[in-house]
């Protein structure tokens, strides 16, 4: 099927656009609701026991019972809180997301919009989603969501840095910012190429997310639910939406940059990306259900002192190889790198046990 | 596991020190009320009993008794002392020489009535500031809520 | 944000006024509503596919708030747990903020002086919201019925829509509670609201 911008489609290319408007939008919302409830029952098996399985076969309605029940809840605006702000936090926080789902492309062709500047776009973009829970955080009068919004700020900077220095690691391998040409490139993908480069997206952008461990953000043991804490009502299911479409976000960005995207034998384009979209998502699962919370000093430190450095690196050694190696069979560069990776992961490691032990934990 | 003292040995102590009026028992230590101070002090500078463990009162329905016990880590032993004192009374606080008399004693004052001199913080901690009455007494009468249902 | 500087000894004076309010004003339990049991409740208007619609949502995904007082959290967290599995419910999302809560589980034994607070909690939930009553301490005072300190049953600060008795109900009881809570819930009607 060629969804690319040919001068063929009745109505030039507006049609094209609402068309794949819609069609993203409703992809968006379609693998929010499967991510609830994979949520619910896969970190259900995770803890030995089942999800909710009243609310339809297999629990598949849990999804909808809750949307409709978060619809219909009355809609409380604290007293003193800053109504503006209030009313306009929450969709700034959502919209951003499915700002970054336009350039991702979901089969051959089909995305809204092929942006020559696309990995800059996506690393500007997605800031702007953390003002969104800022500002909610500020705007409910409550000392405690405050607390939760700032910490949110202080982690998303340290680990925008690491994220956007991995992804220059492949534009670089493949000379081109543009999402698609960054997918024609792969034809291995590129976790194996760059595995030091995927190991620090893959943790900077869990921190993006907020998802386990560094979501210390919304965590019920420290502060209330941190920057949601005064919201009922519609604007709380905004809220919570935009949780977990950040979630389905950052598992397309690791499917695109890392995976292959659509790239896949004899199956369409858009089924391997909902197969390997699912995939990553499974292993952000796997994460939440084993690994503990970190605090936010220990956040802080693994982004600056661990991520950051290792992103440099990662940055030298791919502009060693660009430069000097160009012409490398892939048969050794791709073992040669992951040994490489592996080695200055352990050094890194060792290194930062020793500083911990030297200043205390 | 912590052993207490031997409560002979300690009477002799103490005698030597502050005088006659200690009456040793199995479990515990009779002394009277106004040398409570000074036997503190002694206990804690000079024996070394530096945790203080609990304080606590009784109320025998013609006069109190305050349940001392002191605990010291280094020797791994416990201490127990008992004060008889009669109803409105005032009992030296320890509040100063360990930080965890502190809450204890507001206890004991908020539950029974009993002050505590020399209390840097001396009120109710466990029920409200408005309340009548001191609960744990024998003679308290009636509870806060009268109907019957 | 304004914040307002008081000495403690204000703070204390305050928190007492309130208890003492919050006494005078509960010396009645509220009375519980019964209409939920007969079987044929008037209606003006009849919207059965909407309230069934809703009374689903709302009886498959309630939310509890993470506000227990004593000893009957310990079988609130067993059911919680894997061997009876509230999850199955729609339960385990238990938030800790009031406005995004619908139930309120009132787990253990209130004193005076935790009072206001639960009623403040109470108020902060958000429409429509429902509470159970867990255990003996929860529904009458059980064996301190007779103390200085403490409340002779949380139904004389909140309205409770289900009571469990036991001390403390076993998780089994915990949920046939919910269950008995979920059929009441079914049958609401937005056209007569709580």
């Amino acid at each position: 099927m060629n969804w690319s911008l040919s001068p063929n489609w009745p109505g030039n290319f507006w049609l094209r656009l609402l068309i794949i408007a819609v069609v993203i939008i409703a992809y968006v919302m379609a693998s929010v609701i499967m991510f609830i409830w994979m949520e619910r029952r896969v970190i259900a098996r995770f803890q030995s026991r089942l999800g909710p399985n009243r609310a339809g076969p297999f629990g598949l309605l849990q999804a909808f019972a809750d949307t409709i029940k978060i619809l219909t809840k009355e809609d409380i605006i604290p007293t003193l809180a800053d109504k503006l702000l209030f009313w306009i936090a929450p969709a700034i926080a959502f919209v951003p997301t499915l700002m970054i789902m336009a350039v991702i492309p979901l089969m051959n062709g089909l995305q809204l919009a092929d942006l020559n500047v696309g990995v800059l776009y996506i690393a500007a973009i997605s800031a702007v989603s953390a003002i969104g829970v800022f500002l909610s955080g500020m705007a409910g009068n409550n000392k405690y969501s405050l607390v939760g919004a700032i910490r949110e700020i202080a982690q998303l900077i340290s680990f925008e840095i690491p994220m956007v220095l991995a992804l220059s690691g492949l534009v670089i391998a493949c000379g081109s910012m543009s999402l698609s040409s960054i997918i024609d490139a792969q034809n291995i993908p590129f976790i194996l190429v760059q595995p030091l480069g995927f190991a620090i997206f893959m943790v900077a952008i869990l921190a993006e997310i907020n998802r386990t461990p560094f979501d210390l953000v919304e965590a019920d043991s420290e502060l209330t639910c941190g920057f949601n804490t005064e919201y009922s009502g519609m604007k709380f299911a905004l809220l919570y939406l935009t949780e977990y479409s950040e979630a389905v976000v950052g598992s397309a960005l690791i499917t695109t940059f890392f995976l292959g995207g659509w790239r896949g034998p004899w199956l369409p384009g858009i089924l391997w990306f909902i197969i390997k979209m699912f995939a990553s998502f499974m292993f952000i699962l796997w994460l939440r259900g084993t690994l503990p919370r970190l605090r936010i000093d220990q956040s802080m430190k693994l982004a600056w002192k661990g991520l950051l450095p290792l992103a440099l690196i990662n940055l030298f050694i791919i502009g060693l190889k660009t430069v000097f190696f160009p012409d490398l069979s892939r048969w050794i560069s791709v073992p040669a790198y992951i040994v490489i990776s592996v080695i200055i992961i352990m050094l890194w490691a060792i290194f930062m046990r020793k500083e911990r032990q030297s200043f205390g934990a | 596991m912590t052993t207490a003292v031997d409560y002979n040995d300690l009477v002799a102590l103490l005698q030597k020190q502050f005088g006659k009026g200690f009456t040793p028992a199995t479990d515990y230590v009779e002394m009277p009320a106004a040398l409570i101070a000074q036997v503190a002090e002694y206990m804690k500078n000079t024996l070394r009993f530096d945790f203080f463990d609990m304080v606590t009162a009784v109320d025998y329905s013609d006069h109190f008794e305050i349940v001392y016990r002191l605990q010291s880590i280094q020797n791994n032993s416990l201490a127990s002392f008992k004060i008889k004192c009669s109803k409105n009374t005032s009992v030296p606080s320890l509040a100063n020489l360990w930080l965890g008399a502190n809450f204890q004693e507001r206890e004991i004052y908020d539950l029974f009535g009993i002050e505590f001199t020399g209390h840097p913080n001396l009120k109710r901690i466990v029920l409200w500031d408005g309340f009548e009455g001191h609960p744990l007494c024998k003679d308290f009468k009636g509870k806060v809520y009268d109907t019957a249902n | 944000m304004e914040i307002e500087s008081i000495s403690s000894a204000e703070i204390e004076h305050r928190e007492s006024d309130g208890i003492e309010v919050l006494r005078i004003a509960s010396q009645h339990p509220i009375p519980d509503p019964d209409d939920w049991l007969d079987e044929n409740i008037k209606r003006n208007v009849i919207f059965t596919t909407v309230d069934a619609a809703l009374n689903w949502a709302r009886k498959t995904s309630l939310w509890p708030v993470t506000a227990f007082t004593a000893c009957c959290t310990f079988e609130f967290i067993g059911a919680s747990s894997s061997r009876f599995d509230i999850a199955r419910f729609g339960m385990e999302v238990l938030r800790a903020s009031p406005r995004q809560a619908d139930l309120l589980v009132c787990a253990g034994t209130l004193t005076w002086k935790m009072a206001p607070q639960i009623k403040r909690l109470y108020d902060q939930m958000a429409e429509p919201k429902w509470t159970i009553a867990m255990g003996a301490c929860a529904i009458s005072g059980g064996i301190f019925h007779d103390s200085y300190s403490v409340v002779p049953g949380y139904n004389h600060i909140v309205p409770i829509d289900v009571y469990i008795p036991g001390c403390p109900p076993r998780p089994e009881t915990l949920l046939a509670g919910i269950e008995k809570l979920r059929r009441k819930i079914e049958k609401e009607s937005i056209s007569k609201p709580r």
